[in-house]
């Protein structure tokens, strides 16, 4: 079995030259949500509230199983929660209780 | 173009490149924990310097902790043969690649 | 192991949005509530993405076929020549752009992440960003190639750019055969995103019937 510290050592992301599948020419057009995520982003890296780097690390700091199961901007919005939380420019609470009401919003809207 | 400094003048630490276009260096080997911006595949792996980039920029595994500001040194744009990389490459024994490497990344070549 | 990523939207019964949906907008508003970000902000970040598209990049291409002293000046500085063009770049990065010849097929890749020349080609196709071609690029570029239907020479050198720092890539095609006397729109409309990420070349042309 390889030795733990491999999992340390070598970062999920970090993939050039392994061996991997056919490649499948798909794309999808963005969905809203993850267009704005993507403008969330740049403007978080504009302020330096969280950076284009850190929002890598933090992606990374995901796991291989989480990056493995989750899409593209959904690694990103939860890496920002990560380091937003680590910044402590917002509490898990505060998140957790923000979306309870948007949830609640768009239950009372549909 | 950036000329070299006159031979009264001081530079700072890290303000002039460490290598030139046409020299051999060294990616360096060794295993950060956490984040990192030096693929394992390059690792260890003798390169051509082909370009300085300038202007100088942070050190981008810093900025993934936050390091927004601070000392600035050389990217260089170095190229590896594909036959270096990998053993028993089977395309044009001229394939190679080109990487950017942070100037504390790289090392001279014995 | 293959990943596989579920692109469907999550979809629940309403079409509520989906959980990380709740999370985006979530955060946003308490970004803009405690006063770190406005919304116009993120509004206008969209308009910015919505503006750039390979659209962009392939004028850039059609100018550096057109005209050898902005080719040059091009392939000196990719960002301040796209700046001539009126192609703001809105963030930190530079631009090179890698110029194929007859001896030389570039083919732009990032292992690590998804860096892509945004502010002229527009954001990535999702292939761009996923472990197969991530992973291949720079092992077996001709074998990615040709799985694009892209066949290079065995006397052509493939260089792979891998994109790690603050710098990105363009590759600036081939100009095809039988465009000798084609105007810069004309030009353009040839050249596709996947030519400027390097999957692909640009087919000769007929001559135009005069």
């Amino acid at each position: 079995m390889t030795p733990s510290e491999e999992l340390v050592r070598h970062l999920p992301n970090d993939i050039g030259g392994l061996p991997a599948d056919r490649i499948d020419c798909t794309d999808h057009e963005l969905l809203p949500w993850e267009k704005r995520c993507h403008a969330l982003a740049d403007v978080l890296d504009y302020h330096k509230i969280l950076n284009t780097e850190e929002k890598r690390r933090g992606v990374e700091a995901l796991g291989s199983e989480m990056i493995g199961r989750l899409s593209y901007y959904e690694r990103w919005i939860v890496a920002f929660a990560n380091i937003l939380f680590q910044k402590q420019i917002l509490t898990p609470e505060e998140l957790a209780l923000k979306m309870d009401e948007v949830a609640a919003r768009h239950a009372r809207e549909a | 173009m950036k000329t070299t400094p006159l031979l009264e003048i001081a530079s700072a630490d890290g303000e002039e490149p460490v290598f030139k276009p046409g020299d051999t260096v060294i990616i360096s080997t060794r295993f950060p924990v956490g984040h990192y911006r030096v693929p394992r595949y390059v690792r260890g792996k003798k390169c051509l310097i082909e370009a300085v980039i300038e202007p100088r920029a942070l050190n981008n595994e810093e900025e993934g902790f936050g390091r927004n500001a601070g000392q600035k040194r050389h990217y260089y744009r170095v190229a590896i043969p594909l036959t270096e990389l990998w053993p028993g490459y089977v395309g044009a024994a001229a394939d190679g690649l080109r990487i950017e490497v942070y100037e504390t990344w790289l090392e001279v070549a014995q | 192991m293959t990943h596989t990523h579920d692109h469907t939207p999550i979809t629940v019964p309403d079409g509520a949005p989906g959980y990380y949906e709740v999370m985006e907008t979530a955060m946003q508003e308490l970004l803009a509530e405690k006063g770190l970000i406005q919304p116009a902000e993120v509004r206008r970040q969209l308009e910015v993405l919505d503006s750039r598209s390979p659209l962009l990049g392939a004028k850039v291409v059609a100018r550096a076929w057109s005209d050898p002293e902005f080719r040059e000046r091009l392939l000196a500085n990719g960002r301040a020549a796209c700046e001539e063009l009126g192609i703001s770049f809105y963030d930190d990065t530079g631009l090179i752009v890698l110029e194929n010849t007859e001896q030389v097929h570039n083919l732009i890749v990032c292992t690590l992440c998804s860096c892509y020349p945004r502010p002229v080609l527009g954001l990535p196709p999702d292939w761009y960003k996923q472990k197969p071609y991530r992973a291949r690029a720079v092992k077996e570029p001709r074998s990615v190639l040709g799985e694009f239907g892209t066949i290079i020479s065995p006397d052509v050198e493939v260089r792979v750019s891998d994109s790690t720092s603050q710098l990105r890539y363009l590759v600036l095609p081939l100009r095809p055969a039988g465009t000798e006397d084609w105007s810069e729109d004309e030009l353009a409309s040839l050249v596709t995103r996947d030519a400027m990420i390097g999957v692909c070349t640009i087919e000769a042309q007929e001559r135009k019937v005069q």
